[in-house]
């Protein structure tokens, strides 16, 4: 084994644990990403598996592959965060405005009767 | 206060002032507005200066947002707030002093004749309100012009004026979810997707030292075009 293979799996290992660690999930969310991490242990023991799967859509080696995917993997979890974020952003909008509201004051004015 | 008859003639008139960190003058700004009768309605965005201790003491409806939201949002904040309270009319004020109280009757006559539903403050429509805007901020608010058409569909003569008046009906049709400075572009967006019918009146403009610097930079209008248009995706 080369050292950047055992690098890999120990990164991909610490990942994964981190994961199964802080996160609860569901067990379906557990099962992809166990399944992610196999996958991505088997690929970097055997890469040349990855190669042949490059080589038949017409790319030269399997990391560019890989790494093409990546671009795009990563593209979409940004849109995805940002989407998200903004739906976050908005129901935190939402509480302040009810809370500003809930607990105005009125002016001190005998005409006007006070909330 | 004293009660006299244009008193309780503004005093259907809400007057929605979203304020963030305006300590020194905000005092200066509301009292004009509470002295002509107009119920005041200050939005105050979680100032962290002294903001809210001078807003609080004074006889205005005041709201403080628990965290900083931006502007369009204390604007939303205050319109729901004047709604609630039975508002006839809405009016948006900035908080540094840049507008003139007087101003407000010119806004409102479009919306009393029933001319229309929504008036727009213009600082180019008088040369004298046009020769008061510094050159770059007026190259930089005619490019926002054609922005604002292009994106809104909505032709006006001033991109960026934050004085504006609604009738009760066309403020319910507003409702702006975009909390910084975006919001200028969605209520023209909004206003053209409710079908209100709008004018713009002529609208002076006092720069002082303190408001230019908080007002708009260059990076500030392409930010707000990026939000504009990140949010048509994310619709």
């Amino acid at each position: 084994m080369r050292p950047v293979q055992f690098i890999l799996i120990v990164l991909l290992g610490l990942v994964t644990y981190f994961y199964f660690s802080r996160l609860r999930s569901g067990l379906l969310d557990r099962l992809i990403v166990l399944l992610f991490a196999a996958l991505g242990v088997a690929m970097t023991i055997v890469p040349d598996f990855t190669t042949r799967v490059a080589n038949l859509v017409g790319v030269g080696r399997g990391v560019d592959l890989f790494f093409y995917l990546s671009i795009i993997a990563l593209a979409f979890m940004c849109l995805l965060l940002y989407s998200r974020m903004r739906r976050l952003e908005s129901s935190i909008t939402e509480l302040t405005r009810a809370l500003a509201i809930k607990k105005a004051t009125a002016p001190d004015n005998p005409d006007e009767p006070k909330s | 206060m004293t009660v006299g008859a244009p008193g309780r003639m503004n005093r259907s008139v809400f007057v929605v002032v979203p304020i963030f960190n305006e300590g020194p003058v905000i005092e200066s700004t509301l009292k004009p507005l509470i002295a002509r009768g107009y119920s005041v309605v200050a939005v105050d965005d979680a100032s962290d200066d002294d903001t809210w201790s001078v807003v609080r003491t004074l006889p205005v409806y005041s709201l403080r947002h628990a965290i900083n939201l931006g502007q369009g949002a204390a604007l939303q904040t205050g319109m729901t707030f004047a709604l609630g309270k039975g508002a006839r009319f809405i009016v948006h004020f900035d908080a540094d002093g840049q507008h003139n109280p007087d101003d407000i009757d010119v806004l409102l006559e479009p919306l009393r004749k029933g001319q229309a539903d929504v008036a727009l403050g213009s600082r180019f429509i008088r040369e004298v309100d046009r020769r008061a805007v510094p050159r770059t901020k007026r190259l930089l608010l005619r490019a926002g012009r054609v922005v604002n058409g292009i994106l809104t569909g909505l032709w006006l003569s001033d991109a960026h004026n934050g004085f504006r008046a609604f009738t009760r009906e066309a403020a319910a049709k507003i409702d702006l979810r975009e909390n910084r400075f975006a919001h200028a572009t969605e209520i023209l967006t909004q206003i053209r997707g409710a079908r209100l019918r709008f004018a713009e009146r002529p609208t002076a403009i006092l720069y002082t030292k303190r408001s230019v610097a908080k007002g708009q930079s260059m990076w500030n209008s392409i930010k707000i075009v990026f939000d504009i248009l990140l949010r048509r995706i994310f619709r």
